[in-house]
């Protein structure tokens, strides 16, 4: 299994993690069962940086910065070592 | 910061239920509870007839009690001023609105004023305890077209820990007039209906209980009441504490604090904010989990933490709830979102402490945001000012 963390931290969540959230129902078939979404209450955005780029993902020990479906998914596929 | 918890708590419960097809209620129900000197009272009152009229006298009623006696002036003066300021019905020729006042000091002595309402209940050990009562007259003025003499009942007593007052309106004794069950109303019915509830559950809240009365009024006219209905609760008990921990401390040196005031905490625990859930997490060493089962669409999920009660995010969740609180009762609240979790507590907890960090998270004062995030000392503040003025509930605020 392959785990992916979701931050749904204040400022995460307002800049887009609602929406990532929403994506483990509609995974698409092939990786549906070979990947866990977890949430996060905060992956650490506020104290880490200068400038930080929510919302923040995690996929298995990779951090993704300002994380939208796309990124999130060609993340997940890379690991996964699957073609999309 | 932990308040002093030997004095007696009262939990002040009410419901209210409006004749079927009035929109306005013709009881009125007021409540005061000073923090300062520890002291409740609280008034219901009848207006004659029911709806607007009804309101307007009952409203009259209800507030010149509660302000007189929250300045102490003598009680029959209160009354008698009471009785000679209310308009008379143009229809009846009287002018006209039963109350019974009822206030405890801060020793536990409470003083009764009682005027044409269903007589008071006291309820000490699970039974009825009935009250020595007072008769007083007071004496009308000559001008006044109705001339009787008006009679009010006067009680005192001192109260105990796990004792109940409940006052209700005519409106339940009067429930269910006519049915075959209770043709001449509900009557003394009721207190049976009471004593058979406490057997049932002897730490009925006294929300709860006052809702329980209100709603089988309601059932005994067919869900068509026939008369405003409302009733008022006191309950004196152990006060349920609840814990409110919202924010980074200002210090990091204070996280070992704060973490440590979660830990030692006897009674409901909630911790609001992701970066106040890390802390507790990281200090006391337990692990977070967010659940996202449940997710409503526009309030982050909860967390689970060992030993905390519920765990939510911050500022977007408390910015919620003090919208909901804002917002008058009765209303269904078995709704879902972590904001509705945490009203859902607050209501069942007489003391509330809250403990609030003021570090500023300053990526949440970005102009560009989506969404406006308040400043946390400010929201916190108002839900203190909220809880204690509307919800009566005694409140610890404190900065770290």
């Amino acid at each position: 299994m392959l785990n992916v963390r979701i931050c749904v931290g204040t400022y995460c969540y307002i800049t887009g993690s609602s929406d990532l959230i929403k994506l483990k129902d509609r995974l698409p078939e092939e990786i549906k069962d070979k990947v866990s979404f977890i949430g996060s209450a905060c992956l650490g955005c506020d104290e880490s940086e200068e400038n930080p780029n929510p919302p923040y993902a995690k996929v298995g020990d990779v951090l993704i910065k300002q994380c939208n479906e796309e990124k999130l998914l060609d993340e997940i596929y890379s690991q996964l070592g699957i073609e999309r | 910061m932990l308040a002093n918890t030997k004095k007696l708590f009262i939990e002040v419960g009410s419901f209210q239920q409006n004749k079927f097809g009035n929109s306005v209620c013709g009881d009125s129900v007021l409540m005061h509870k000073s923090i300062e000197e520890n002291r409740t009272i609280a008034v219901v009152s009848d207006g004659l007839g029911s709806g607007v009229k009804a309101n307007v006298l009952s409203t009259m009623t209800a507030s010149m009690a509660l302000n007189f006696r929250i300045r102490r002036e003598p009680i029959v003066r209160t009354a008698k001023i009471i009785m000679d300021t209310l308009p008379i019905d143009s229809v009846r020729n009287i002018s006209y609105a039963t109350f019974t006042i009822i206030d405890i000091e801060s020793d536990g002595n409470a003083k009764f004023v009682e005027y044409d309402n269903p007589q008071l209940l006291m309820i000490r050990d699970g039974s009825i305890h009935e009250l020595k009562k007072e008769e007083f007259r007071i004496s009308r003025d000559e001008t006044q077209k109705d001339s009787n003499d008006r009679m009010i009942m006067l009680s005192d007593i001192d109260l105990q820990k796990e004792d109940r007052l409940i006052c209700f309106s005519d409106g339940v004794t009067q429930s269910g007039i006519g049915n075959m069950e209770m043709p001449f109303g509900w009557g003394s019915g009721v207190n049976d209906f009471i004593v058979e509830t406490l057997k049932e559950d002897p730490y009925i809240s006294a929300r709860e209980l006052s809702r329980k009365i209100v709603k089988q009024s309601e059932f005994n006219d067919i869900f068509k009441p026939k008369d405003d209905t409302s009733c008022v609760v006191l309950y004196v008990r152990e006060p349920r504490k609840l814990l409110i921990c919202t924010g980074p401390p200002f210090k990091e040196d204070n996280d070992k604090y704060l973490a440590e005031i979660v830990k030692n905490y006897k009674g409901k625990k909630i911790v609001c904010g992701g970066t106040t859930s890390k802390i507790v997490s990281r200090e006391l060493n337990l692990e977070i989990e967010v659940d996202l089962k449940d997710v409503v669409s526009s309030i982050p999920p909860v967390s689970r933490m060992k030993g905390i009660d519920l765990v939510t995010e911050g500022i977007i969740t408390l910015g919620s709830l003090s919208e909901i609180l804002e917002r008058e009762l009765p209303y269904n609240i078995d709704q879902k979102g972590a904001d509705w979790d945490i009203y859902r507590m607050i209501l069942d907890a007489d003391v509330i402490d809250i403990v609030a960090g003021t570090k500023i998270n300053i990526a949440h004062q970005d102009p560009t945001l989506p969404v406006e995030l308040e400043i946390r000392r400010n929201v916190v503040k108002k839900l203190a000012q909220l809880l204690e003025k509307q919800y009566m509930k005694s409140v610890n605020l404190k900065f770290i």
